[in-house]
């Protein structure tokens, strides 16, 4: 068989790639020089870099207080979306009756846009007595069908032999999936790390809609405040979107692989 | 110890170590002097010159503090918390310099002026 050079299509790739980055090479740019998109003439590096617009935003608004309440509901729903999605993502590889309908309900529940139930789920979270809290700002997106469906396909790799050997071996269903697939599907755990993070990371609806106290808002409630405090802010505005970015960013990168295994699993299963 | 040998902890831990690293410099250079130096277009020292800090707000220019410089035209301030402000110098006869522009890193960090402040005679 004749072997085409590979290096064309890689060029392509290359330059398509860099085209996709484009616009985070723009807003990084303008985080470190200030200049705006209509600066002329045009480049493709900041003129005069410097980390002042840093700086500006970590002291015009308290960045830290907001970073510390991302990262605590993060963590929740992170943690709580291990849990939940993986114990419903076992269930619905066992056979049990409405099984069927059980997925498509999950299926149909998918298309229902967040916007539709806000108001149940506000006066819901109300009647917790979570307003104003961590847990309310969590409790939405600590379980997400996507994931669930992760963990399911996931789950569904694993060899049948396994569980039943497992069985056999007097392992209860919480330590089948405690013991048995969790450690085999760490995959499926870092697309639901990575996934659940970044959802909760740039929530903006829900902690709008629920938190009064200044002190418990999140970063992307944080950026919208930072817009009314700066007069000019071409370069801080920029520079807070990188800060924002950042941790999600660092996540993705760490667990890439991972990650992109944990969305393919399954996918080319015959 | 191999455990602790993958790029999640590595990450974070460079990353911890930074930020240790950043607070243990801002802890040593945060005593808040600005000290620098007024001369004349001539580059010649201006003693008895009249140093203005003044921090931006919003709308206007709040001053911060004001000094008068020595024999040999320096200046300093101490204990400032400021990371944006403006020096000004001005002398009765030498002239003026207005309002400069200062950016820091850090709140209160140490700034040592190498570019001495130029008096321009007004016209």
């Amino acid at each position: 068989m004749r072997q085409y050079p590979r290096w064309p299509i890689h060029l392509i790739l290359l330059f398509v790639s860099s085209l996709m980055l484009i616009p985070f090479v723009w807003v990084l740019k303008t985080s470190l020089s200030g200049e705006n998109i209509f600066s002329y003439p045009p480049a493709l590096l900041p003129r005069d870099p410097h980390l002042f617009f840093y700086v500006d935003v970590w002291y015009t608004i308290p960045f830290f207080r907001y970073l510390v309440n991302s990262a605590v509901v993060s963590a929740i729903v992170v943690a709580a979306n291990i849990v939940f999605n993986s114990m419903a993502g076992y269930a619905l590889t066992r056979n049990f009756p409405g099984k069927r309908a059980m997925i498509l309900l999950f299926l149909s529940c998918m298309m229902i846009p967040f916007q539709v139930t806000i108001i149940p789920a506000y006066l819901i979270t109300k009647k917790m007595a979570l307003l104003n809290s961590y847990l309310g700002m969590a409790l939405p997106v600590c379980s997400t069908i996507i994931c669930i469906f992760v963990f399911k396909a996931s789950f569904e790799a694993i060899p049948k032999s396994l569980i039943d050997a497992a069985r056999i071996d007097g392992l209860s269903e919480w330590r089948i999936v405690l013991r048995i697939l969790l450690p085999l599907s760490k995959s499926a755990i870092a697309t639901n790390v990575i996934l659940a993070f970044i959802w909760s990371w740039n929530n903006f609806l829900w902690p709008l809609v629920i938190i009064r106290d200044q002190e418990m808002q999140t970063l992307p409630l944080g950026l919208s405040r930072f817009l009314t405090v700066v007069e000019d802010t071409t370069g801080a505005l920029y520079a807070f979107c990188i800060m924002v970015l950042l941790p999600g960013l660092i996540l993705f990168l760490l667990a890439q692989k991972e990650f992109i295994a944990g969305l393919t699993t399954g996918a080319a299963k015959g | 110890m191999a455990w602790l040998r993958n790029r999640y902890i590595l990450t974070l831990g460079a990353l911890g170590v930074l930020a240790i690293s950043w607070n243990i410099y801002v802890a040593l250079n945060n005593d808040g002097i600005i000290a620098g130096r007024v001369v004349t277009a001539e580059q010649q020292p201006v003693s008895g010159a009249t140093v203005t800090l003044s921090e931006r707000s919003l709308l206007v220019a709040v001053p911060k503090g004001r000094t008068v410089t020595d024999d040999k035209g320096g200046f300093r301030f101490a204990g400032h918390t400021l990371h944006h402000f403006y020096l000004e110098a001005s002398k009765e006869g030498a002239g003026r310099m207005p309002p400069k522009e200062f950016r820091l890193y850090f709140k209160g960090q140490n700034l040592f002026i190498e570019k001495p402040l130029v008096l321009a005679e007004s016209k």
